[in-house]
This record gives C-alpha cells, structure tokens and sequence, in this order.
C-alpha cells in the first residue's frame, strides 16, 4: 500500500482550485473509495499591531522535509486504512487568499480519512522544516511561528 | 576542520557564512556553543540543528565536511 520512493510535496507558487478539482475527479475511478477529506491551507490577512499580511513567501529544507514527509507518510499508512494520500505545500510567495496547503486522503468510510488528515496536517506544520516569512503590506516582513 | 554551514529563515538574517574552520569543535553541542558566542541573537531562539539532512536529537560528533542546517522554528502548512 505504501509508497517506497520518496513523493515531492512541494509545488511553486500557490496551488489552484482546478488543481484541487482535477485531484479529486481523479479519484472517481477508485471505487472501494467511499469519503474522502481534504485539508486547504489559505493565507490569511493576519493584522499584527496595526500592520497587514499581505502574503507569505515560504522556503524549505526541501531534501529534510521530503524525507521527514515520507516517514509520516508510512506512519500513517500503518495506522489508518487508507486508500489514498495526497500532500501539497507551496514554495515562494503566496498572497493572501491563496491556497498554500493542500491534504487529500480517501478511504472505504469517513472516520479514517477525516483522522489522517487531521494527523497529517498537525505533524506536517510540527515536523517539517518550512518557514513562512509574513510580508506585510508596507513591505517589511516577520517570521511565522506555528502554534 | 571544516563544516558546512546551511542556514534558514530568520536565522539565515544574521547568520550568512556557508563554512566554518575550526579546531575547537567536536560535536554538534560544541558547534551551538561557539555559535551562540559569535551570534548572541541565536540564544533568544528555539533552533534545531540537522547533521548531513538528519535532524540532530543528541550531541552527534562532527567529521571534516559535514553538513549542519540550522533551522528555525517551523512554520510550514
């Protein structure tokens, strides 16, 4: 079930909703499929003392980060009957109101898929090393720090 | 001995030289002493460090040519 190869997450720039669209009618042809859950990441207009998000430009320890991905990716695996996983991170400056997230996993009946996805996301933000430097409207930035 | 030296995010603002010479370190607990001596502003931050793409749990011992990333808290998703 599990995939040995190491799977790039990362994609430039924001990811699309037809992007979204087409990953999931992808999926009409897996009919042991019976939910789906998905996760979007959106870059929120965050006011910080009085200053505006404007958007985030997120970097990444790209080699560190796929393999720390594929160590969650086989956890999860084990842990959840799933059928499907997907996972897209945005590199590079999203703006606001842009999806910079995406988490897609499927199974037989919801409570996994809803589960796991829940789990990816919570260790994704925990364990991979990307950084989102918030650019504010007047241009300077600060350091995002997930909570 | 030489290391190379990969820094992220905020950390990558001050702290921008890509090797570092040294005779005085050993191990990786060696290594963040001497940096937070030459970069106080570390100190204030919560950073792991990554040896050769791995991320460093306890003191690791150093070779010639290693590759230590410092990182950042996450921020990711």
């Amino acid at each position: 079930m599990t995939d040995k190869k190491i799977k790039n997450i990362f994609v430039e720039g924001a990811i699309s909703t037809s992007f979204i669209a087409d990953s999931i009618a992808k999926h009409s042809s897996k009919k042991e499929i019976g939910g789906h859950s998905i996760f979007l990441g959106q870059v929120r207009a965050d006011d910080i003392d009085g200053k505006v998000v404007s958007a985030i430009d997120y970097t990444a320890y790209q080699e560190t980060a796929l393999a720390q991905m594929h160590e969650i990716r086989e956890a999860i695996f084990n842990k959840y009957p799933l059928t499907c996983m997907h996972v897209y991170q945005s590199l590079g400056t999203i703006k606001v109101g842009e999806i910079c997230l995406f988490v897609f996993t499927s199974s037989a009946h919801r409570k996994p898929a809803i589960a796991a996805c829940e789990e990816i996301v919570e260790r994704l933000k925990a364990e991979l090393p990307i950084w989102g430097k918030e650019i504010f409207e007047d241009g300077t930035h600060q350091w995002k720090e997930n909570k | 001995m030489e290391i190379n030296i990969l820094s992220f995010g905020k950390i990558a603002e001050f702290i921008t030289i890509n090797r570092l010479d040294t005779d005085e370190i050993f191990d990786t607990d060696g290594l963040k002493q001497q940096l937070e001596k030459t970069y106080p502003q570390l100190k204030e931050i919560k950073y792991k460090l990554a040896l050769n793409k791995q991320i460093v749990q306890k003191n690791i011992e150093l070779l010639p040519g290693d590759v230590v990333a410092i990182m950042p808290p996450f921020s990711g998703g």
